[in-house]
Order: C-alpha cells, then structure tokens, then sequence
C-alpha cells in the first residue's frame, strides 16, 4: 500500500526526519511509539502534505504513484486520511457541510457523480452510529467548542464518512476518556478491512489493547530506531524510553 | 444557496456584464433647471412634485461635494458629464406584458427575474412580488393584483405620485430630507423612478416584495428613490438585487430607501448589491452612493436591514435606524467584500431615542487584492433613551497583505441607564484552517469558499429563503458564462 | 508680560515681530524652527469641532471665550508635601526650575543647557517626534516655549529611585503655559517617570508637549496623575518613539480638569516591542476629558496593549477616541484595546472611537468597548449581604478601577493614586 524510503524532512532548516523507511500492506495496522519530539507528528504531516515541512530526501509511493508529488487534496482524495493530533476549528461551517463538500469533490476527482442527498444522509446517520457522535454535533461548526475528546471522536466520524485506504491516527486516544476509547476503537476495528492500512500514533499501550497492531515500531529522533510486534509495546509501557534513549543518544 | 455568492465571487469574473441592446429615450448630459423641468414634465408629475425636484436642486447648488474619506482616492465626478434621465422607449401604459419590449424581458429573464405571474407560480421559485427598474424607469411590478386584494399597495414611484399623492406627500422625505445630505439633494432634485409600497394596518404581506435594479444604458446615472410605509401592527420583508454591464467608465448610482414603521410594524429589507466592480486594474465600476435610512416612529416596531455587498467601484452606504418608539428595535447585519481595486465604506447608524430600545449590528467585512475594506458606525444613545441597548460585532478577515480592512466606530451615550458593547477583531484564513481542509479531499479554493461562508454565516442566516434563491438564480447565469 | 492670544494666533501676520523672540535665550527652537511653527498656526489655526480629531473636543470655543486676553504672571508656589521617595524634579508655570537628588547615569537640566552638553541627543530628538507641524498645540508649544525639560537616562543605566516631575502651575490671572519636555533613554536602560501635574489660581491653558525616546532592550515606566482642578485647560501632547526590543509601560490617572485632551502616541519602530497604555479617568462637574491614543506598528512582531476606564459624574463629558495602525509590514503584531465606562448621572456624556486601520493580513488586532451603569446584580447582592446603597456603589466602583490602580508599581505612588480615586468618589 505504502512504501517508505529513507525519508529525511525538515522544517525552518532544522532536520526532523533522519532517514525512515517504513512498508505498510493492505490490511495491516502499524503503531509507531516515541518520546514527545521524536518526529511523529511531522511523519505524519509529511505523508498528508503540509507546505512547512521540506522533503529533503526519500521518496513514498502509495498504490504505485509518488504521493510526494500529489497535491495535499490530491493525496487524500486517493485515499490517505490523516486524524489531527490537534484538529482545528473552522467557525460558521457545518460539519455536515464540510463532509459533503469533501466527498463531492473526492468523487469528482474520481470522475463520480455528486452523492444524492438523502444517501448522503443515510451515510451521516450510519456513520454517526458507528462512533457514537451525538447528532447535535454534526450540526456544529467543525470542532468549534468542541471538547477535546469530541474533536477526536469527529476526526474518526470523518474518517469512517471518507472510507480512506490509509489513515493515520496521531494520538487519536489523547484526551479520550475510557468509553470514548472504547468506542474508537471499536469504530477503527469496524472500519478495518483487508484492503486498507492503518498507523497508528499512540503514547500508551492502552490503545493498543483494543486496535491490536501488526507491527510496533519506536520512532526517536526522526529515525525507526526499533520494531517488532505487539509484544514490544508492553516492553515500552513497562521500561520506558531510557534503554533506546541511552543507545542512541549520541545518533 | 446564497453562501455560494461569495464563494463564486472570490475568483470569478463579472458575470452580469451584458448590455441589453435597446432603444432608449435619453437626456442629453448636463443638469440645469430645465432638465429638471423636462424629466418631471416628461413623467407627467404634478406642480408639487417639480416644486420639490427643484426645491431640492437649488440646496442641492447650495452644497459642497463631500470631501473625499481620507483613506479612499477616486476621480472627480464631473456632475454635467451624467445623463439624468434613460428610459426604455416603451409605451406610456402598459396594458399586459406583451408590450414590453422582449428584449427587456429577455434581460430579466437572463438574470434569473421573470416578470411573467404564472411563471413565478409554476416555478420552483416561491412567492415574490417584483418591481423591475431599468435604468431610470420601473419597467413591470408584477402580482399587483394579489397584494391590491390585501390593500397592499407596491408600484412604481411614478405610479405612486399619480394614484397614491396623499402618501407620497405625507411621507417621502420623511425620513431622509432633500436637505440632509449632497446626494440626497442630487437625487430629490432628479429622481426618475423607484418603489413604492405601502402595508395597511394589521397586514402580514403574503409574499416578499423585491426590487430589481440594472443599469443599462451608458452615460447615465441611476437615481432611484424606494419609500416603504408599514402601518400599524403589519409586517414586509423587501428584497433590493442590482446588476449593471461592465464598462469602462464609472457610472453613478445615488438612490434613496426611505422605511417608516408604526407601531408594532416590522420592515426586513434585504439587500444582494452586485453592481459592476470595475476590472481588475481597477478599471470602470459603480459609484455607488446611497442614503438608506429608516424610522421606527411606532413603539415596538422593528426595522431590519440586512446586506451582502459584492459590487461597485466605490460603496459608500450606512443603512440607518432612528428607533423613536419606544421599545423599537433596529438590526444591521451586513457582508462586505472588496477584491481588486473596490472600495467599500460601509456601516449603520443606530439613533437611540425612545425607551427601551435595542440595536444590534453585525458586520463582517472580508478584504482581498488591493481593495479596502471599511467598517464606520455610530451608534447614539440621546439622553432620556432609557435602557437603550445596542451590542456591535465588527469583524474584518484580510486575504493576502496588499488589502486594507478598517473599523471606525462612534459610540455617543448620553444617558445613564445605557448598555452598550462594541467588539471587533481582524484575521485571516489560518494555514492549518486550509491544510485541514486540503486533507480531506478540498482543494484550496473551495476551502476558501467555505471558510469565507462560515465567517459570514451570522449575516447570511437573515435573507430570506426567497432572496437565497433569487441569489441562486443570478449565480446559474455565471455559469451559463454568458458575457454580453 | 502681556499679549492677546487673538493676536498670538495671527502674530504670523507679523512673523518679524514674533521671530523677534528667537533672541530668547530661554526657548531652545530656533530660528527656522520658531518660523515653521507660526506660519502653521497662521494657516490652520485653532481645531473647529468641525475637525475631525476634536469632534467631541471644542477648543477653538473655550479658547476664544477663555483665553481671549491673556497676562502670564504667577504667584510663588508652595512646593506641595512629597510621598514618593524619588528624585524630584520641579516644573513651575511651565518652566523648568530646580532638581533635587541625582542617579548615575541620570542628567537632568534645562533644554538650552543642554543643547550645549548634549548637542546631539537633543538636535536629533528635540522637535523630531513632536513636529510643529503635527498640531496647532505642538506649534504653539515650540514657537512659545521657554526653559524645556530634558531627562537623559544613558546607555544601560538603571535608574533605582523614580523621576517625578512636577508641573507645577498657580497664575494670578488667566495664562497660557508651553512646557516643553524631552525625555532620552538609552539602550538597555530603566527608568519610572511620574509625571504629577498639580495647579490653582487663575484658569490656565497648558501646551504641554513631551518626547519621549525609548532606545533599544530599554525598558520605561510612564504614571501621569492629572488632578489640576476646574481652572486647568490644556492640550497634552506625549509622543513616545520605540527601538527594538523596547518595553514601554504607561498609566494615566485622571481625576480633574476643566478641559483636558491628553494625545498620546506611540510609534513602534524596530520589532519585538511591547508598549502598553492605559488609563483610568474621573469625570466631574462640567469637565471634558478626551483621551486620543494612537499606536503606530510599523514592524513585524510587537505586541502593544490599551485599557482605558472611565467613569462620569454630573455633566462631565469623557471621551476616548484610540487608533491602533497596522503597516504594510507589521506582520504578527497583537494589538488589543479595551475601553470600559460607566454612566453615573443623567447629564453626563460618553464618547468613543475605536479604530483599527489593517493593513497587514497576519495579525490579531482587536478592539472592545463597553458603556453602562454599575450592575445592577452585583449592586443587589451586596445590598442583600446589608451593604447601604451608597457604600455598595462605590464598593463596585472601586472594584472597576482596581485593576488599573493595581498598575502602579511603587507602593508610595499607589496609594497616593488610590486615595485620590477613593476622595474622587466622594
Ligand atoms: N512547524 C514547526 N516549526 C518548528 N519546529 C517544529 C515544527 N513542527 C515540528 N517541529 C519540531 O520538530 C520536532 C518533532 O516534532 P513532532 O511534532 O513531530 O513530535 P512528536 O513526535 O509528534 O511529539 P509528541 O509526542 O509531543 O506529539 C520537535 O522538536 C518540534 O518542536
Ligand atoms: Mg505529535
């Protein structure tokens, strides 16, 4: 699905990603674990498209094209979803407007027609369901006062609304309180197929008991510096950072 | 829906700048006393009307042009240089539609106004009465017969001043004396046409009642004046659209809307203003000049003015109330954006003077290109306005750094028991705003139609369904892209 | 001496008389300068309410009818009783007089004095912000000025004790006095100044221009205490310019005056600057009180900050009228303004003007403004907890101009100020 080489990016000329290379497969799920400022949220980034950060070396293919070469609407309207670690507000829009605008112009790029308004509808309801948000809240302004665990639980109702074929999730689970947790993960597991991918971006093992991940992999200063399988999260949760910190504190 | 006007307007071109080709009666450039004669001779007014024309013009001598905002240069406008008169060449009655010139109805037609009753019955469109104006004259008020069952009286102005004097005498000047400003004296002294409308005690108007304005011909000015009277106890939602071809040379446009609420009356009047801009180097464009002002003299009447202004070279525009009843209530909800070279100077006054009254005044102003963009208000609270209450909201969102966005309020209170709030802010479309959007699938234009939408949605929530679709209708002829 | 002010506003008619008086070794200006200055008044003369910037501020009226004929001659004035610990500095009918105490790094002297020992701090400053041609008053002020202020802070000095000056005014009969002053600190530099402004006698119209320079990393606290009683008029005007990295930090308090119009300016130049004004004004009997601010960003990231507050007795007017302008190249700049007031009589007026001129997009600028009376819920609440009506209002009152009195940061000055707020509200 995506292919990762040697990835280095840097933002204000201060080098963040040091070389990361990372393959994900249709139907797996990734989890990258670090310390705060190892480079997480700017891999990420980088993926989705944000014009601060420079590409300086690497190169991602996603389902065979060049994703670095794709516009940032481009690149999600094929397929790559990224779940703000803090998902702004936009005053005065709908949700429900915003999502119609977002799948209407994803189906134009595909050559589809507009989704009918009452399908759409029945989507927004299904949808809704799925992740347990209020109704109220579709109404809303995106994020606009919304709490800090609300704003997560949209980041996932857009999701399941966009069906994308690979999402980032960057700490989806901070600010969620256990039920709302519960719940979406419960809506990732759902939305999980053979035919997408996910990374998930978690500080705490905890997620991972409910999305339970294919592959772990520690990310510390801008490189993969560690992998394995669930198992090495536990063995994060209970050590710490200190052991890698130490290893490769003078990289 | 009517959100989309802004969105269009943003990156598009003038969309409504096609000349109609028709045969004209129009004056010869100049303003003297004998045009004045002329035009009040050739509209077959009474002496007291062409008493007032020159009344006014001769005051109208007495003054000095309006020095110029400091912020805003514009090139003179040379008063001799206007035509003040242009007319279709029409019939003077108009027995049925099928004496109207088709290449008028066909202009209206194109944008999106039929003046055909069964065609606005059987369309999608719901109930507005309309009153079409082009250039100087009133062209077709449609369903008259409908709102006459009601009592309701909406007609041209000229019609007015032949069938309804005691109303125009009454009332015209009431609320906006020829004395009270220069282009209001311009315009009482050579006024062609306008509406009239009048709802009688105890009645809600079963429809909206709309305006349509088109400047066509060139040369000329367009001085309309629009007077709408709601006795007690009624209500009217008025609906005002205006659209003029693209032209190299500025033409000026000096109305006056005059509103007079009794007790317990409420007037909306909503406005789309859509004159042409001018290009994009600032070329051509709409002066656009008008007094709009209305008196709450009933307690507990309620006068609403409601605008979303795209148009013109230059606006200057404050739409007023003066809220003399008690308990009377005034709104101001506006919209305002400037792109390339436009100039907008755009405001309310709120005149608190009886008890208990309330203002509210909520302004988005949104600046791009080299435009700028302002907000100048007064809100006056007069001494023995008890509990007078007035809360303002001014915001001004900057696209790019080459535009200016400016707030001018004047706050006077002079009573003690006065509550009075004014907030303002400046912003811009954040970066993190646009990458959200861009992430699921929006390219950044259309986040920026969005986003625009949202920051106005306050203002765009008060026009009327009927006016959404209206609006609509002038947005399906810029994408017929049918440039005249 | 005597001289008609009618004739001081067309003495341009006769400028070789008036420049004539360049010969006065007391008045710093100079010939071309003196001559600008006259001629300016000649043209514009005084500011008609017509006048966009005195619309609520009708000093061509109260100057006609007040300061028609005019003789300055003073009484001796007793030195009022000083509280703060500070190195005092004494201003008597407008000209600079006696200093007492001194600082390392501090000068303090007579503007001629020190044209010659500090030639260049003064010629590159002195009439460079207050331009004779910015105002009729700032060129009344620079054609009629005798024995200026000069305050010179150097290069990285810290001044410990305050620099308090006092204005000191006491006509026999109806005058018009031209302060002058010029205030230079230099890079890295730290310094209070309080200015006290304290008259009785005849009425008197004060001219008062200062300049005030605050060089690079300097750092600068700015208290005005206003309370001249019903004989002062005047037009005040205080421009500040500001180098990068600069803080400046001003408070006024005013509590009396018959007509007073305070212009305060504040020009940014160089980024990273922080400059903050605010104000809390009491109106009394028929006093006029317009406060006009105005803050120039014309760099990228500075952050600048405006609170006034006033409150309005008996058929005062206050009026408060703050321009914040934002350049073309002031990106990320913060500006805020607030200004509160309070209605507490039926004859009393209140008028503002905010305004904000944008012209850069990435920025956040706001302004607020608000007007009412004490709240009537917190007025009930302290009523039902026994509190009488009299003491409960100004129990609020003082709670409103808390947070500006709570400025003041030498503990003398505070107390000084809030007695004279808590003796305002009697
Ligand atoms: N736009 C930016 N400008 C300057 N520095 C940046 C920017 N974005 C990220 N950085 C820096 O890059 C480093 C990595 O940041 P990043 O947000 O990717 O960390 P993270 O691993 O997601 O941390 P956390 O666990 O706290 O979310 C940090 O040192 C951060 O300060
Ligand atoms: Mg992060």
């Amino acid at each position: 699905m995506i292919t990762i080489k040697n990835l280095r990016a840097s933002v204000e000329g201060k080098e963040i990603l040091k070389g990361i290379d990372l393959e994900i497969k249709a139907g797996e799920v990734h989890a990258i674990m670090g310390p705060n400022g190892s480079g997480k949220s700017t891999l990420s980034n980088v993926l989705a498209g944000r014009a601060d950060y420079e590409v300086t070396e690497g190169e991602v293919t996603f389902n065979g094209k060049n994703l670095l070469e794709l516009a940032p609407e481009d690149r999600a309207r094929e397929g790559v979803f990224l779940a703000f670690q803090y998902p702004v507000e936009i005053p005065g829009v709908s949700n429900i407007n915003f999502l119609k605008t977002a799948i209407n112009e994803t189906r134009e790029y595909k050559g589809q027609a507009p989704m009918e308004a009452k399908d759409f509808l029945a989507l927004v309801k299904e949808k809704q369901h799925l992740v347990e948000l209020d109704g109220k809240l579709a109404n809303r302004s995106v994020n606009e006062g919304f709490s800090g665990g609300e704003k997560k639980r949209n980041e996932i109702f857009q999701m399941a609304m966009l069906n994308p074929s690979f999402s980032i999730l960057d700490e989806t689970d901070s600010g969620l309180d256990i039920d709302a947790l519960k719940i979406v993960a419960s809506g990732v597991n759902k939305l999980r197929t053979k035919d997408n991918a996910f990374l998930v971006i978690t500080h705490y093992q905890r997620l991972l008991d409910y999305i339970i991940p294919d592959f772990v992999h520690v990310l510390y200063n801008g490189k993969i510096v560690k992998s394995g399988g669930k198992e090495l999260a536990l063995e994060l949760e209970e050590k710490g950072y200190d052991e890698i910190k130490k290893q490769f504190e003078t990289v | 829906m009517a959100n989309e006007i802004l969105e269009e307007h943003i990156n598009s071109e003038y969309k409504w700048g096609f000349t109609t080709d028709i045969e004209s009666d129009t004056f010869k450039k100049g303003l003297n006393e004998d045009v004045i004669r002329l035009l009040s001779h050739k509209k077959n007014e009474p002496e007291w009307m062409l008493e007032f024309r020159l009344k006014s013009y001769r005051y109208w001598l007495t003054m000095k042009e309006p020095s110029n905002w400091a912020y805003f240069p514009y090139p003179k406008i040379d008063f001799q240089e206007i035509s003040y008169y242009s007319a279709p060449k029409v019939k003077p009655e108009l027995a049925s539609l099928d004496e109207v010139d088709p290449e008028l109805l066909k202009t209206f037609e194109k944008l999106g106004i039929s003046l055909e009753e069964q065609k606005r019955l059987t369309g999608v469109s719901s109930n507005i009465a309309v009153d079409a104006v082009f250039d100087s004259i009133s062209v077709k008020t449609t369903f008259r017969e409908t709102l006459a069952e009601k009592g309701i009286i909406f007609c041209s102005f000229s019609e007015a001043v032949q069938e309804h004097p005691d109303l125009i005498k009454k009332y015209m000047g009431m609320v906006v004396p020829y004395t009270d400003n220069y282009y209001a004296a311009l315009n009482g002294a050579v006024f062609s046409d306008g509406s009239f409308c009048y709802i009688p005690k105890g009645v809600r108007c079963p429809m909206e009642l709309s305006t349509y304005f088109r400047i066509n011909s060139s040369g000329t000015g367009q001085f309309e004046r629009t007077l709408i009277v709601a006795d007690e106890e009624s209500y009217v939602s008025y609906l005002e659209g205006c659209t003029a071809p693209q032209r190299d040379e500025n033409q000026l446009h000096a109305a006056i809307v005059e509103i007079i609420a009794h007790k317990n009356a409420e007037v909306k009047y909503s406005t789309v203003q859509n004159w042409y801009p001018g290009d994009k180097n600032g070329v051509g464009g709409i002066f656009n000049f008008v007094t709009k002002r209305g008196l709450c003299v009933g307690d507990y009447s309620k006068i609403s003015w409601t605008q979303v202004e795209t148009g013109s070279a230059i606006t200057w525009k404050y739409p007023s109330v003066i809220l003399k009843g008690d308990n009377s209530v005034g709104e101001f909800y506006s919209v305002a954006l400037t792109n390339n070279h436009q100039q907008a100077d755009t405001g309310t006054k709120m005149i608190h003077l009886g008890k208990n009254t309330k203002s509210t005044i909520i302004s988005k102003g949104i600046s791009a290109g080299v435009s700028n963009n302002s907000y100048r208000g007064l809100v006056q609270i007069k001494k023995g306005a008890v509990n007078a209450r007035n809360f303002s909201q001014c915001d001004s969102l900057l696209m790019g750094d080459k535009c200016g966005a400016h707030t001018f309020p004047y706050i006077e209170i002079k009573d003690k028991t006065a509550v009075v709030e004014h907030e303002a802010t400046t912003s811009k479309i954040g970066e993190d705003q646009l990458f959200y959007c861009n992430q699921r699938g929006i390219s950044t234009e259309k986040a920026i139609g969005l986003i625009v939408n949202g920051y106005c949605r306050e203002v765009l929530n008060k026009l009327p369904m009927e006016f959404a679709i209206e609006a609509q209708k002038l947005l399906a002829i810029s994408l017929e892209g049918s440039v005249g | 001496m005597s001289i008609s002010l009618e004739n001081k506003i067309s003495t341009a008619q006769n400028l070789t008389a008036a420049l004539s008086r360049v010969g006065d070794k007391n008045n710093v200006f100079g010939f071309d300068m003196i001559g600008e200055a006259l001629q300016f008044v000649e043209i514009e003369g005084l500011p008609t309410n017509k006048h966009e910037e005195f619309k609520y501020c009708n000093v061509d009226a109260v100057f006609r009818k007040e300061f028609k004929e005019i003789n300055n001659s003073f009484s001796e004035i007793n030195m009022p009783p000083v509280v703060v610990d500070a190195i005092n500095v004494y201003i008597i009918n407008g000209r600079f007089e006696s200093v007492s105490g001194k600082a390392e790094g501090l000068v303090i002297c007579d503007l001629v004095a020190a044209q010659k020992t500090h030639k260049e701090v003064v010629e590159k400053n002195l009439g460079a912000h207050a331009k004779p041609t910015s105002s009729v008053f700032v060129a009344l002020n620079t054609a009629y000025c005798q024995k200026g202020l000069f305050v010179y802070v150097e290069k990285n000095a810290k001044i410990d004790k305050p620099v308090y000056i006092h204005y000191l005014t006491d006509p026999i009969s109806v005058s018009v006095i031209n302060p002058r002053t010029l205030i230079v600190c230099g890079a890295g530099s730290n310094v209070q100044i309080i200015d006290d402004y304290y008259s009785k006698g005849a009425n008197f119209f004060s001219t008062h221009t200062s300049e005030i320079v605050v060089g690079e990393n300097a750092q600068v606290k700015h208290y005005k205490i206003q309370n001249e009683g019903d004989n002062a008029f005047g037009v005040i005007t205080t421009e500040v310019v500001q180098s990068s990295n600069s803080v400046y930090d001003a408070a006024t308090f005013i509590f009396s005056g018959s007509l007073v119009r305070n212009n305060h300016h504040v020009r940014l130049f160089g980024q990273n600057i922080e400059a903050h004004l605010n104000g809390l004004i009491i109106g009394r009997h028929n006093a006029l009180i317009d406060n006009h601010t105005y803050i120039d960003h014309a760099m990228p990231n500075c952050n600048t900050n405006e609170l006034y507050k006033g409150i309005a007795y008996e058929k005062s007017s206050l009026v408060f009228n703050g321009k914040i302008m934002v350049r073309r190249d002031a990106q990320k700049t913060n500006a805020y303004q607030s200004s509160k007031n309070i209605l507490m009589s039926d004859d009393a007026s209140i008028y503002t003007k905010p305004q904000l001129e944008i012209y850069a997009d990435d920025v956040k600028c706001s302004h607020g403004t608000s007007t009412g009376k004490v709240d009537e819920d917190a007025l009930f609440y302290l009523k039902a907890r026994g509190i009488g009506d009299e003491s409960a209002r100004k129990l609020l009152l003082q709670a409103f101009a808390q947070e500006l009195i709570d400025k003041i940061e030498i503990p003398s000055l505070h107390d000084k100020v809030l007695e004279l707020f808590e003796e305002s509200l009697k």
